[in-house]
This record gives structure tokens, sequence and C-alpha cells, in this order.
């Protein structure tokens, strides 16, 4: 039987195609369209904690019982702390920020040394730093996220403009081993990761078929290429029968399952945009590959939202014997502490700071790619919240006192700058020292600087241990410009 | 040795099924699927009936990934990774954790591609795939393509396609035959079977019946052939189980029996038995990052070949140890071990000087017996330099007798004790005694470091030790809050102990019933699990036994009643 071509693309399924791959981003639009500059966000996390003296600042003749700063711009980097050196050159596009505690996650810790369940620094560092709020427990194994985590927020409600709602990336350097997510799409629900730099590259460009109304394709593995989105077409269409037959939950899952699929098919022969420059730099480490890969996909606006979880690397990464364990060291880290029978070793302190610089190293490589394309009147990194936040505050497995770092988007943020805030509140969990603002007010911040009006994220307060109540709510607007 | 399975591309057994398909037809289907008489179950009257809910499954992705490699054993790709399964409880294939997401999907679509595109490489292969030898003019055209669609199609959905679901995929092959060729057309509705719901997920529609029946039914027939196979063999059902369906064999309970007994002997239940015993006793901790070193102390050879060798010799172990008489008994005490030199050094035995072999042994008698007595149990639960009593006892507690930890009271030490400088040189032992003797330790440590003691003889790498520091090792505990609690001496005679209690049997039976359910049992199937209890205790423990009145249980066999 001999179908016209009505009959074939109805057949075919592109019909469809067309309809939908008009409704597409406007950022995927054809070149010549009008450009907009978006706002975009990067979570970069690092694990375990960093020195306290290998980063924190002196501000001089200010007083520890109140907010101070100190700018960063009139300093030589002999000037600056040890990690925060490697961002010598962008010290006018970012603010350290000093003080803050995750508050969510101590409260949680008392709360599960009273009933019960994981109590891993780890895994309710893992679950608790992009929720701020406390951790599902599940028998007999490692706690997980409560909630959706921001990252995964901000995508459902901003990251609808790129093809993808948001992408997570990371990586651990043992085989097989799961890299602790961060990210959640929902409680108990793990984002899902993408660990090789290939892999990535190939979701973000690798969709791609020749344009719908591009001439006709030349060689066979090109026609059949461009049947993609009808495959997906003729797939998506058994979701849908099928979905309507089963109880509300698995219909459910049949119909999101239908969404992506369509999700997939409609990015599909979608045009990039001009500015879009596909070619990619693959030397490097892993790492140094998805800095740039965050690039491209800010720059074709493939997401809005990215996700970095950084690895542990091998100890010779960092200039240590391969038969040396981070772990290991992070214990022995800070003078004076005894964390899980391990107590303070010199060169244990000085391996985790040169992992610190280390990861600010891949830090002033993201900045740098995101600077060097130019957009509007300014360049990636000014349309770009980037935050980097860490794992546990300490190496040795304390969540008082953390890292924190924003860059970029220097028109909300006041950049330049050092500022601390001050250990005035009481500690969740007694005979732990005071604490300072809890990190998700930093959230707020973050979430305005993204357009969100919330005044909170995760919980909105926690108990000290004197019985003091905490509030977590409002910005930390002595970071915003205005 | 593994057999090959093969199922698509052995013209042999993909006729039979073709055969066993066109004497069903699809009249048969419908009657299958719509309900009536087909549908009823010879329930076994001596296990409670209840039937406990049924929600939608999608194949995990072990499944998936031994489903492709049955379909197409001769293909071999690195396949991109799959975004890992979420395992809130414990095992990969919750389905409560099941949600898809954008990079799965991408996934699905990339690795139908592949499996495709190899499948059809040549026209040598599409003549095999679609038992066809040519397809030059329409009428041999179309013979192939009704052939490839019934015959692959039924492979993929593992059961005969609807009319509904021809009529679909061969409008498809049209339409691509048009666009490209017929080769193409192959390909491309090979790849869309592979991505749809049919494959991906194990949907069990309820039939259209005029209002809810009264009493649960049975699943229909290819719906509880693919039950049987995803959780006895964590794959496709084969020809024989399809062509069971066909005749709807699977409904009495003898027949039941039959299939998974028959599964049972089948190499291709040892991905269960590791699979499960894996994820239940955390036999792969041991291939985290905390294990890849071992400090000097505690053994200077270890490397992450130690992680591995420890790992597989667990493997081999839980496999052969199933794959045999399958007791409780053997899997907590038997000697016998598959070791390859790595494993030799641990196990203090003479190595061959072929590092990759791995060969059978008798381990000697008075330190070692089963599973708990491994390295990949002793070395996964302790840290890099000590072992760590609670935390062996806290496994035993959790996996063997299904009782969760409950934390610290807040503020104390949870340090690695060490000795004082003034104390001299003391066992492990003492230290944790003396850190745990406080009152409000107690409570919990009673039970924790009575089971963990018990493993002292055995370093954190999994080597037997008689004396530490030059101090003798004591290695008696007692067996708390049991049927059985008594004083023992060392794993040994712990593993006897556990190997007698009723506690040890529920916990089992409660962990095979989540995995084969893909959730826990809910607390209508208590009687259930009281029951399946009950007949492996006096089975004497026969663990291959039990999984056969899992599969011939009510709850295995019946569909929920439910609202849509």
């Amino acid at each position: 039987m001999q179908l016209h071509r009505r009959q074939l693309l109805k057949a075919l399924g592109l019909s469809a195609l067309c309809t939908l791959a008009g409704r597409g981003p406007a950022a995927l639009a054809a070149p010549g369209a009008i450009e907009t500059t978006p706002r975009r966000i990067v979570f970069f996390v690092t694990p375990h904690g960093l020195v306290p003296n290998s980063w924190t600042m002196p501000i001089p003749d200010a007083r520890a019982e109140a907010f101070a700063e100190r700018s960063l711009l009139g300093l030589p980097p002999a000037d600056f702390s040890e990690v925060l050196r490697p961002l010598h050159p962008f010290r006018d596009r970012f603010v350290a920020i000093e003080g803050l505690s995750h508050a969510t996650v101590l409260a949680d810790i008392r709360e599960v040394m009273r009933s019960g369940g994981d109590l891993n620094n780890h895994s309710i560092g893992v679950a608790g730093l992009l929720t701020a709020t406390r951790a599902l427990q599940k028998t007999g194994i490692p706690c997980t996220g409560g909630a959706r985590s921001l990252d995964q927020e901000l995508a459902a409600r901003t990251g609808g403009g790129g093809r993808f709602a948001s992408r997570v990336y990371g990586f651990d350097h043992v085989p097989n081993s799961t890299v602790a997510p961060f990210s959640f799409l929902g409680p108990g629900q793990a984002s899902p990761v993408v660990a090789d730099p290939a892999a990535a590259f190939a979701d973000l460009m690798g969709f791609r078929i020749p344009s719908a109304n591009a001439s006709r394709p030349t060689t066979r593995e090109a026609s059949i290429a461009a049947l993609r989105p009808s495959v997906l077409d003729s797939v998506s269409r058994e979701y849908e029968l099928l979905a309507p037959r089963l109880d509300s939950a698995g219909k459910r899952k049949l119909e999101d399952h239908r969404d992506l699929i369509r999700q997939l098919e409609s990015s599909l022969g979608a045009g990039l945009s001009a500015k879009c420059d596909q070619n990619i730099d693959r030397s490097g480490d892993k790492t140094t590959q998805f800095m740039r890969l965050i690039k491209l996909a800010f720059s074709c606006d493939l997401t809005r939202v990215a996700t970095f979880v950084a690895p542990v690397p091998q100890c010779p990464e960092f200039g240590y014997p391969a038969d040396a364990a981070v772990h290991t060291y992070a214990h022995q880290s800070i003078k004076g502490a005894t964390s899980c029978g391990e107590t303070f070793n010199p060169t244990a302190a000085r391996a985790m700071t040169d992992l610190g610089v280390w990861y600010a190293g891949h830090f002033a490589t993201l900045l740098r790619e995101l600077d060097s394309v130019v957009e509007g009147s300014g360049t990636l990194l000014d349309h770009s919240v980037v935050v980097w936040l860490t794992e546990l505050a300490t190496p040795t497995h304390l969540h008082t006192d953390h890292f924190a770092l924003v860059a970029g988007s220097g028109d909300f943020f006041k950049t330049g700058r050092y500022v601390r805030y001050p250990r005035d509140t009481s500690n969740p969990i007694s005979g732990m020292a005071a604490m300072g603002p809890g990190h998700n007010r930093l959230f707020v911040s973050l979430m305005r600087a993204m357009g969100q009006p919330d005044t909170s994220f995760g919980q909105r307060e926690v108990r000290g241990a004197d019985g003091s109540t905490i509030s977590l709510t409002g910005p930390l607007s002595e970071l915003h410009r205005s | 040795m593994r057999r090959k399975f093969e199922v698509l591309g052995r013209e042999s057994a993909a006729t039979l099924l073709l055969l066993a398909m066109r004497r069903m037809g699809s009249l048969a289907l419908a009657v299958a699927v719509a309900g009536g008489c087909a549908l009823s179950a010879d329930v076994p009257t001596d296990l409670p009936n209840v039937v406990g809910p049924a929600p939608l499954r999608r194949l995990s992705n072990t499944e998936y990934l031994h489903a492709l490699h049955d379909l197409f054993p001769s293909q071999v790709h690195a396949l991109p990774l799959l975004p890992n399964d979420s395992s809130n409880s414990g095992f990969d294939n919750e389905t409560e954790a099941q949600q898809p997401s954008d990079v799965r999907i991408a996934r699905y679509e990339a690795i139908a591609n592949l499996y495709a595109e190899d499948a059809t490489r040549t026209t040598e292969a599409i003549q095999k795939l679609a038992h066809c030898t040519e397809w030059q003019t329409p009428t041999s055209a179309e013979a192939c393509r009704a052939k490839f669609i019934e015959s692959v199609g039924g492979f993929v959905f593992r059961r005969p396609l609807t009319s509904d679901e021809r009529d679909r995929l061969t409008l498809r092959f049209q339409a691509w035959t048009t666009a490209v060729d017929f080769e193409a057309a192959v390909r491309l509705t090979l790849s869309a079977m592979l991505q749809s719901p049919q494959f991906l997920y194990r949907a069990e529609p309820l039939p259209d019946l005029p209002s809810l029946p009264s009493a649960p039914l049975a699943v229909e027939p290819y719906a509880m052939a693919s039950r049987l196979s995803f959780f006895l063999w964590q794959s496709i059902p084969d020809n024989f189980l399809l062509e069971a369906a066909s005749k709807n064999e699977l409904g009495s309970t003898d027949q039941v029996r039959a299939q998974a007994t028959r599964m049972l002997n089948d190499d291709r239940a040892r991905r269960v038995f590791w699979n499960f015993h894996r994820q239940w006793l955390g036999l792969d901790r041991v291939l985290g990052e905390e294990h890849s070193v071992r400090t000097p102390q505690v053994d200077p050879m270890w490397t992450s070949k130690s992680q591995y060798a420890a790992s597989e010799e667990s493997r081999y172990f839980v496999e052969n140890t199933m794959m045999s008489t399958g007791t409780l008994r053997e899997l907590l005490m038997s000697r016998r071990a598959w070791v390859n030199d790595e494993m030799a050094r641990t196990y203090d035995l003479a190595p061959t000087g072929d590092a990759s072999a791995w060969r059978e042994v008798l381990l000697p008698d008075a330190n070692r017996a089963g599973i708990l007595t491994r390295a990949a149990f002793l070395a996964g639960f302790s840290h890099r330099g000590a072992t760590s009593p609670p935390i062996r006892g806290s496994a035993i507690q959790l996996h063997w007798l299904c009782k969760l930890p409950s934390a610290p009271p807040p503020g104390v030490d949870l340090s690695m004790p060490k000795a004082l400088p003034e104390d001299g040189a003391q066992t492990n032992r003492t230290l944790f005694e003396r850190r745990t003797a406080p009152g409000p330790c107690q409570g919990c440590h009673i039970g924790l470091n009575g089971f963990g003691f018990g493993f002292e003889n055995y370093t954190a790498a999994g080597a037997f030790q008689t004396q530490e520091q030059g101090l003798p090792i004591d290695a008696r505990g007692t067996v708390v809050g049991t049927d059985v609690d008594r004083p023992f001496d060392g794993a040994v005679d712990l593993s006897a102990a556990l190997e007698g209690s009723e506690a040890v049997r529920s916990c089992v039976t409660r962990q095979w019933m989540t995995y084969a359910l893909g959730r826990a049992p809910a607390t209508e199937e208590r009687a259930l699990e009281d029951a399946l209890k009950t007949r492996l205790t006096s089975s004497g423990g026969n663990l291959r036994e039990l999984l056969v009145d899992i599969v011939t249980s009510p709850t295995f066999r019946l569909q929920p009643i439910k609202e849509k």
C-alpha cells in the first residue's frame, strides 16, 4: 500500500511534532528571534566541609557579635585565604559568607537522637543540605531527602524555559557507588544524576536531528534519525492508551512517563540559538568537563538550573599519596577535635586544605567558563547565580559554621565582599557552640535573585537547645544590593 | 558454567512461541483478559487467603538489563548508565520509588536504539529476527512484517499482541517503510517496542467487568508468567512459561509449583539469589569507598582487589548454596567456599599461583562457617582501622531479626574508644565494654555487644585472629531478645544459634516477601507471613521451598479488588 503524503505524516505522527515544536521554548527559536537573558542558577556542592582557617578571612576592627564585612577589591592574592585565593581574579564577582549553619540539619540530628534512625552525619547532610527539612528515615538504610530540594523547586518554577527543567551532574571515583544526590524531586525521590560527561553532552546535544524544515536527509542513516520523533510519538501513544486502564497511582506514573517522552520528542529538531557553541573542549579532568557542560547548557538555554556534586578525588589528584584516604584526613584535620576516634594530624589538615584549594580551582573554572560567554550587556556569569555549598560544615563532620559563597548576579547580590554573621543563636544540640543564621535563609535570598518572592524555604523554625525558637524565615538581606 | 539463554535469534525457540501464540490466537487472549472461568485460580487452602496491594511495577534496572540480555543474548554494548533505582526499602525493586525522570526516558530511548540497530545490522540478522527469508514483493513484505510484529512483539511484550496493538504497529511499520525502507522499519518498530510500557512496565489491567468482582481475581496467565519470571529470574519469561500461559496452565497450585521448581533449578535463578542476598545482607557494602583501604596494622596487603574478591566470594557462596540445598542451615553453617588467591590469603589457605582462578575449598571448621564468617560481612561491617562490635551486632539485629537500630542518646561519645597510655595494651572488646558500661547505654548495647563481641576473632579485613596486642581474644557473647537467647562462644556458635531461631525465620520470610512483592508486606498480609514462616520451619528451613510457597500464595497470584 502506498501512503499519500498527508496520510504518511499522520501515520508517522509527525504532524503532532510540528505543533509541538511550534510551542517549544522561546530560546530554542530560530536564529534572529529576540534573545532574552534568563536568570540561571548553579549549585556547586562539595563533599565534607572545609577546614575553617583555610577559608575564613579576618575582618579588621570588627566585633564578633555583629554582622561585619570587608571589601575584597583592593586585596592582593596573598591577603586572600588559601581556599579563596584561586578566586582572586573574580573578587569583584562574589561574596563569601562566614557564620551560617545547617540549622535544620542540626535540629534533625537532635530529633533523630531522640526518636532513632540514621544518624550518619554524611547521610543526614546529603538529605538535608538542599531540602532544609527533616530527612526521610527508612528502616535500615541511609536516610534520604524528605522533600523537594531547592534546585528542583526552582527548576519546577523557572526551568521550563529550557529543554530540561534541570541537570544534576556528579560522580564518584569508586565504581558502582551511588553519588550522594543532594538533589531530590520529592520525598525519597533522588534526582537522576548524570555521572559521565560524554553522556551529559549527548543529553544536551545528541537529541538534535536535522530540522524538519531542512532539506531532505541525504543519507539513509539521516533518514532513520529523522524518524526518532515519529518513534517517540508512537511510544507515547502506547502510554496514553494504557494509562486509563490502571488504578490512579499507576495511571499517574504512566502519564508522567508519557509527558517526559513528549518533552523529549518536542525537543528533537528544534533549532538552537545562533550563540550556542556546540564545540566543547574535552580536555581536563571530569569536573572541569562538567563545568564546561554547564556553560554549554546555559549558553544554549537547554536548562536554567544545574547542580554539580563534586567528587571526593583520589589523593594523587590533589598531590597526596595513592594509598592515603580523604576520609581519614578529614577526621584528623582539626586541632583539638576528636572525630570518630581520630585525633589531629598536621598532614591531614594540610591535605584537607589542599583539597579545598582543588575544589576552588574548579569553581574558578566554572566562573571563567560562564564569564566567557557574552550575553546582552554582560556575560553569562552576570545572569547566573553560582552558589558553592559544602555537605558538612567541617571535615570533622560537624554542621555548625559552614562555608558558603555566592558568585554572579552582581545586579542582585552586593559582590566583592567577605561577610561574617555573628554566632548568636543557641545550637539545637545541647553542648554545641552557638551558631549563626540557618543556611535556608540564604536559600530565600537565592530565590529572590531568581525572581521568587518566597519568605522561607524548608523548615520555618527550629528549636535551640536552650528552648528558644529560631526563626528561619526571611532572606539574608545584608547580601543584597538594595 | 553459565548457559546461554537465547530467545530472539534462535529459530526453534521463537517458532515454538509463535506456534503457541497462533494456537492461542487473539480470541483466546481476549477471553483471558476479559475474565470468566479462565481467571479462576485454585488457591492453596492451607495458606491464608489474603491479597495485598498490587501497584504498577516498572522493571528495575537489574531486571531491564537482564531482559535485554535474554532477548538479545549475542549483543554486548557499553550502555549509557541508567539513573539509580532509589531503594527506600533496601531493595532496588521498590515500586513506590519508581518515578520516571527525563534522564531515564532519554536512556531508554538511547538503549532501545542501540539494540534495534544492532539487531537489524545485516540482511541475515533481519531474516533471523523476523523469521522470513525475503521481503522484495508486496506480498512477501506483508507476510514478513506480520510475522515480525507478532513474534518479536510477543517476546518483548511477554504475551501475544492484542489486535489493536498489532494494527498500530503495522500502521507505523508501513509509514516507516514508505519513509525509508523495510529494513529501517524493522529497526524503528523494534526500538518503539523496547520503549513501550508493555515492555518497561508490568501492567496488569483489570478486566472490564460490569461491576466490581466479589472476590479477588486471578492475575491473567501471561501476567502470572511475568510475575514468576521477574521474581525468580529477574527477567522475561522463557518459552515454556509463555506456552504454559497460552494454555492457561498457570492457574493451579500444582502448575505454579512445578514451574517455580523448574525455574529454581535453572541457572537464571542465580540472579535472584545474588541480588536478594546482596541487598538483604549488605554483601556489597564492602565495595564502598570506606573499604578500599585497611590500615597497615589491620592488613598491609589489602587493596581494592580485596574488596572485590570479598564481595565475589560471597556471591559464589550464596549462589551455589541456594542452587543446591538452599537451606538456612547451609547459609549460616556451610564451610564450602569458592576462593581465589586473594581470598585464600584472607582465609589462611595456600595460594595456587593463578590469581584469577576461583576454586572450591572447605574452610577450617574451628573458625569458619556460613555467610557470617565470610569477609564480605566481616570487613563490610568494620572500620578501616578496627572492628566495631556494635556495627556488626547491629547488622545481625537488623538483617536477621528485622530489629531496627535505635540512635544513641544525645551527647554520648561516638568515637572509636582508644586505650589510654597509662592503661597499657587493651583489647578492642575491653575498650568497648568500658565505653558502653554506663546504664543508659546498656539498654541497647546489651544486645549490640552481645552479638557483636562474638565476631572479635575476625579482623576488620576478615582474617581470623586469636590474639590482639598480645592479649587473648574473648569472643564470647550472648544472644539477646530472641526465642533462642543463650550465651555463645564465637561466630560459628552464634550462627548455629541463629539457625534454630523462630525470630530469624520470621525475619527472613518478611525480607523475601518484600523482594517478591516490590513492597513491604501489608498489615492484612500478616497472617500469610506467619503461615509462610511456619512452613519454613516445617521444611527444615528450606529457603527454596519458601520461594515456592511465596509464589503459590494468594497474594502472589491474585489481584486485589480495587476501584480504578
